[in-house]
């Protein structure tokens, strides 16, 4: 849609070298993060919203679809995890495919609806879906508990058979949530990387070319919305797990603007981590900024309106710009130093 | 059928109001390409600027102050529908001096920039007012009640109605009957021809721009008094705007002034009946009339669907 991706040499590769350096430093983050004033939780909490970015970028960066109702299913997932635990069966891994399924259900359901629209049209109708969603969740007080939110969630512990890990601390589930996200990521990666995401990826650059060569536009355009609103649900359970409970708020229209501002900050057009960027870069800023003054909307509001008018392909962008322009200049000094020693010895 | 009369009328009302609301919205959208999503916080910040304006402590040095407030407010209420959407628009103009930048662009970044600028409105808002409630002071002659068959009806909102009639009606006269409206069109039709002729677009541009928020702003103070004041009220127009406009179809004046018309009345219709659920029902209109017709009821192409 806005810019070319060129495919990375490590597209091949189930575990990439960054994601491998990223995953051992977000393993060491329980270590210091109290001592730099800050708490697992907020690590929690940037490891969620991160696989949902991802997820997110599925449709925005990876398809160029503008999604901006996407909150709607990270809510569903929240609320599905919870009354699947509530009212089903208290077992982490039946709740949280419950989360997904009933999420990319959902997003199936959306996704008939609005496959054959772009542009405009397209954003438009996944506003109104997630409004009707967002009025659904908090209008039907006797499922979900309106606007008080779903209580009593609880983190049930990760069993695996021949032992189980009890998540009810923060640490434990921090740990949890990076086993998770790691095999997010990696699955993530495939995706995009896979035949399929090519074929998104085409269709994202032309549909009428795609569609020309043979591919059926709708039925990719459903599948992938489907498939993010589905781990946008897993994260969503994840959340609700996190929370203890599960709230409207996230499907509000304000949330869903959030995700699309985190994954734009990040550089989620360029990039397949511009998301965790982000989403870092959003919920650390929440809680630094926020701690000093009321207003840290507004510093952000202002930071966004920057990285949109100078940078638009966001902070990955900039970084990949930065290291190309560095080793530029490196190449350019190296040359300039060998013309002098040929100019010198020819004198 | 005559139970259902009140209702039909107070729908149409709405409608009116919700088309005004749609409506510099629609001409940025039509004339520019480019969504306005601080649009909504326009509005708003419209609605707070004539409170402050009308009330007891207008922002104005002691002796001006003093004058000022010596005025009727009638006089005051009409003074303040022409300086505060020109105060807004100011802002307005900033916005549109930093989108510049995006033209030409995908127009993504047009609504990012303005979902952005939507935010930091909305916090200084926030800063300056607080999160409380407020007032618009009215004119007593538009304020209150009448009787009317065994009903009482409230005159504003009649008053609203009829001012929302009257702006539809000039911006109408404006685009489609002045040689300003004229160049304008042509201007987002083919800007390079535009150019070619000599004519300054950019200038062109910001005062579209600027048009469209002096609409926003006046009707933020032309609803303030039926919704309120608070700092959410802009998300609570900019949804409804947005809606109206893919309604009616991108491109499409009469188109948003019906899709208004429809959605205010199904919306009344609705509140009536099941006011838990009012306000499902026009997203529901929405999605009933969008998945049908791909551009909303008469949409013309445009570069936004790309």
């Amino acid at each position: 849609m806005i810019v070319e991706t060129k495919s990375s040499p490590d597209a091949a590769r189930l575990v990439t070298p960054t994601m491998l350096v990223l995953w051992l430093v977000l393993a060491t983050v329980p270590l210091w993060i109290t001592r730099i004033g800050l708490y697992p939780y907020l690590g929690i909490e940037i490891l969620i919203w991160s696989l949902y970015a991802l997820a997110f970028n599925l449709v925005l960066g990876t398809a160029g679809l503008p999604s901006f109702g996407h909150g709607a299913y990270f809510g569903i997932g929240a609320y599905a995890f919870g009354l699947c635990q509530l009212e089903i069966v208290a077992n982490l891994w039946i709740c949280l495919i419950a989360a997904a399924a009933v999420a990319g259900l959902a997003g199936v359901l959306v996704a008939l609806f609005i496959s054959h629209r772009r542009g405009i049209y397209y954003a438009f109708m996944t506003i109104a879906f997630g409004q009707i969603f967002w009025t659904l969740a908090i209008k039907s007080h006797r499922i979900t508990g309106g606007e008080d939110g779903l209580l009593k969630i609880k983190r049930l512990p990760a069993d695996f058979g021949l032992v189980s890990f009890d998540l009810t601390d923060n640490v434990a589930f921090y740990y949890f949530v990076l086993a998770v996200f790691a095999v997010g990521t990696a699955a993530l990666w495939r995706l995009v990387n896979s035949p399929y995401g090519r074929v998104v990826a085409a269709i994202r650059q032309s549909e009428v070319r795609a569609s020309h060569l043979g591919y059926n536009v709708w039925l990719y355009k459903v599948a992938v919305f489907a498939l993010s609103a589905a781990v946008s649900g897993f994260a969503g359970g994840l959340f609700a797990m996190a929370q203890l409970a599960a709230f409207p708020d996230v499907m509000s229209l304000h949330q869903s603007g959030y995700v699309v501002m985190m994954t734009l900050v990040g550089g989620g057009l360029v990039s397949f981590w511009g998301p965790v960027i982000g989403v870092f870069l959003f919920l650390t800023a929440r809680d630094v900024i926020g701690a000093l003054t009321n207003a840290w909307m507004l510093y952000f509001g202002l930071l966004f309106i920057a990285i949109v008018l100078f940078r638009p392909e966001g902070i990955a962008g900039a970084i990949s710009a930065a290291v190309q322009q560095h080793s530029l200049g490196a190449l350019r000094q190296r040359s300039t130093s060998a013309m002098r020693l040929l100019f010198g010895s020819g004198r | 059928m005559f139970d259902l009369l009140p209702h039909l009328l107070n729908g149409l009302t709405l409608g009116l109001l919700f088309a005004l609301i749609a409506l510099g919205f629609m001409l940025i959208v039509g004339l520019m390409e480019q969504i306005n999503l601080a649009h909504g916080s326009l509005f708003a910040l419209g609605a707070y600027v004539a409170m402050q304006l009308t009330g007891p402590r207008p922002p104005l040095p002691m002796e001006l102050a003093k004058a000022w407030l010596a005025l009727p407010l009638g006089w005051r209420y009409a003074a303040t529908l022409i300086i505060a959407p020109v105060i807004v628009s100011l802002v307005g103009m900033l916005i549109e001096l930093c989108m510049r930048r995006t033209y030409g662009k995908d127009p993504l970044y047009g609504l990012l920039l303005t979902f952005g600028a939507a935010m930091v409105i909305e916090e200084m808002i926030r800063l300056v007012w607080g999160t409380r409630d407020y007032v618009l002071q009215v004119p007593s002659a538009i304020n209150g009640g009448f009787l009317f068959g065994d009903l009482i009806w409230s005159t504003y909102r009649f008053y609203a109605a009829g001012i929302a009639a009257g702006v539809i009606g000039m911006v109408w006269l404006l685009i489609e009957k002045t040689s300003f409206g004229a160049t304008v069109k042509a201007g987002a039709h083919d800007s390079e021809i535009v150019r070619a002729l000599g004519i300054n677009l950019s200038r062109l541009r910001l005062l579209v721009f600027v048009f469209g928020t002096m609409l926003a702003a006046i009707a933020g103070i032309i609803v303030a008094p039926i919704w309120g004041i608070r700092p959410h009220m802009g998300v609570d127009a900019v949804i409804p705007a947005f809606l109206v406009i893919v309604l009616g179809g991108v491109g499409s004046f009469w188109g948003a002034v019906v899709a208004g018309l429809l959605v205010g009345l199904c919306v009344g219709l609705a509140g009536a009946y099941a006011s838990e659920w009012s306000l499902l029902s026009m997203y529901i209109l929405l999605v009933a009339v969008v998945t049908f017709r791909a551009r909303g009821l008469w949409g013309k192409k445009s570069v936004l669907e790309a």
